[in-house]
């Protein structure tokens, strides 16, 4: 009881400290003559204007992510193939899209009929590429999964152009695609992929335009 | 024992961080006699929900024109751009739809294309800021794929565009300097594998839609190296941007 009854003298000892110290600050108002105002108004309005800040809208329209498949390198055989891409969405119709994707050459025909003969070193035979694309959705609407499930998917055609790197060279490659984006939910796709990369090539001594078609699956997500 | 009250505080404070964010989204009222949702952000998804007027609506985010909007009992659907842009707020100011980058006056372009660089073919990749309307800085990494060597052009340079106002054709001219790198494919390699050079260009650009756009660019480029004459190369390209 002592304790309580000490901290609120304390206390109040403590305010009337303060209002001692304050009491100098305020300077006498000095006295002058009222002159009469232009627009009296009854009430003086003290009100802050608050703040509005209206939210800004996000705009989702990139999507990332990345693809597995299978590449036919033409005379080396199919091999998987790995590969990440990145897409801006210009519009409903337009995206511009990159890829980069590794993968490895089998034994071309012509090894395997005659073992002795090696055609590429270890690293020839890796098969990396870079592509830039155009795309454009050409059918878009949904797909039934039985009764009751709908997904929006859009199928879509892209061209472009990029570097292959094979047999140690770079090459300029073209390449045309067809795909199918499927939304599983409204930031999640998952993509199904043919795409074919030509590049003129005079591995075999004659010069002519090689076809590597790659079937891939992959899954992006909208950011 | 005692950070256990600390941590779930943390984690309160998290949460009311995260729903607080929730909080904060854009709501509008329509004005119109109604608003179509469709199940998706195109032409090609069918209308799921239709909201009426003087119902609120929260946006959620954009993808390209369209707006992923929840309605009032949760409803979620995709609607027009041009749909949402004829809502209001609350306070009955017009809905703060941002418009799109004005073409005459952009800041950000990002583009890329192909490219003849020395009868090679050359894919380039660019970026570009505009000081004024007129007056552009950019910066452009190419590669170019030879028979007999495969180069690594990086670029950077100033622009003037003549009449931006001018939508669907305006010339450009540019100068700059740029530096390559030389892989030889087929031997004896070159006497340098490295050069700097100079560039002067001219070409043109035009608005194609939204924010999107073409360029098209013929440069003639100096590459200095240690013989008594300079080489001198041309180059032209065609590439696609979007600008912001």
């Amino acid at each position: 009881m002592e304790i309580r009854l000490g901290s609120i003298l304390l206390a109040a000892a403590l305010l009337a400290g303060c209002g001692w110290f304050h009491r100098g600050d305020k300077t006498p108002s000095p006295v002058v003559a009222e002159t009469p105002q232009a627009d009296p108004s009854v009430i003086d309005p003290q009100v802050t204007r608050r703040e509005v800040k209206t939210p800004k809208i996000k705009a989702k329209d990139f999507e990332i992510g990345a693809y597995v498949g299978a590449l036919s390198i033409e005379d080396f055989g199919t091999n998987p193939i790995y590969g990440v891409r990145l897409a801006y969405h210009v519009s409903e119709d337009i995206f511009l899209e990159a890829f980069a994707a590794r993968s490895k050459a089998g034994l071309s025909s012509l090894e395997d009929v005659f073992p002795d003969i090696t055609v590429l070193s270890s690293s020839g035979r890796q098969f990396t590429y870079y592509d830039l694309d155009l795309g454009y959705n050409v059918l878009p609407g949904e797909i039934f999964l039985g009764r009751g499930r709908a997904f929006n998917n859009a199928l879509y055609v892209t061209v472009g152009m990029g570097d292959v790197k094979f047999a140690d060279l770079d090459q300029f490659a073209l390449n045309f695609g067809v795909g199918d984006r499927v939304l599983i939910t409204d930031w999640l796709a998952m993509h199904v992929d043919v795409r074919d990369h030509v590049f003129e090539s005079d591995l075999f001594g004659v010069s002519k335009n090689v076809h590597n078609l790659e079937a891939t699956l992959g899954l992006t997500a909208f950011f | 024992m005692r950070r256990l009250p600390a941590l779930l505080l943390l984690l309160q404070a998290f949460c009311v961080g995260l729903v607080h964010a929730e909080e904060h989204l854009l709501e509008l009222v329509v004005t119109e006699p109604y608003l179509e949702m469709h199940s998706g952000p195109g032409r090609g998804y069918p209308v799921v929900y239709v909201v009426g007027r003087d119902e609120i609506v929260t946006v959620l985010y954009s993808r390209t024109d369209w707006y992923r909007v929840r309605a009032e009992h949760g409803q979620e659907g995709w609607a027009r751009r041009s749909e949402i842009s004829k809502t209001r707020l609350e306070s009955g100011a017009p809905a703060p739809i941002p418009p799109y980058p004005e073409f005459a006056a952009h800041r950000w372009e990002l583009g890329a294309g192909y490219g003849v660089y020395n009868r090679e073919n050359l894919v380039t990749a660019y970026v570009d800021y505009g000081f004024t309307a007129s007056l552009d800085i950019e910066a452009a990494l190419q590669q170019a794929f030879g028979t007999l060597d495969n180069r690594y052009i990086a670029t950077i340079g100033i622009r003037h565009t003549f009449v931006p106002e001018w939508k669907w054709f305006s010339p450009t001219a540019s100068i700059g300097a740029g530096w390559q790198y030389i892989e030889d494919r087929v031997p004896p390699a070159p006497l340098q594998d490295s050069n700097s050079m100079a560039y002067a260009s001219l070409g043109a650009r035009g608005f194609i839609t939204r924010r999107f756009m073409w360029r098209f660019d013929w440069r003639a480029y100096v590459v200095f190296n240690r013989l008594n004459v300079n080489e001198e190369l041309e180059e032209w390209k065609f590439g696609l941007a979007v600008f912001f």
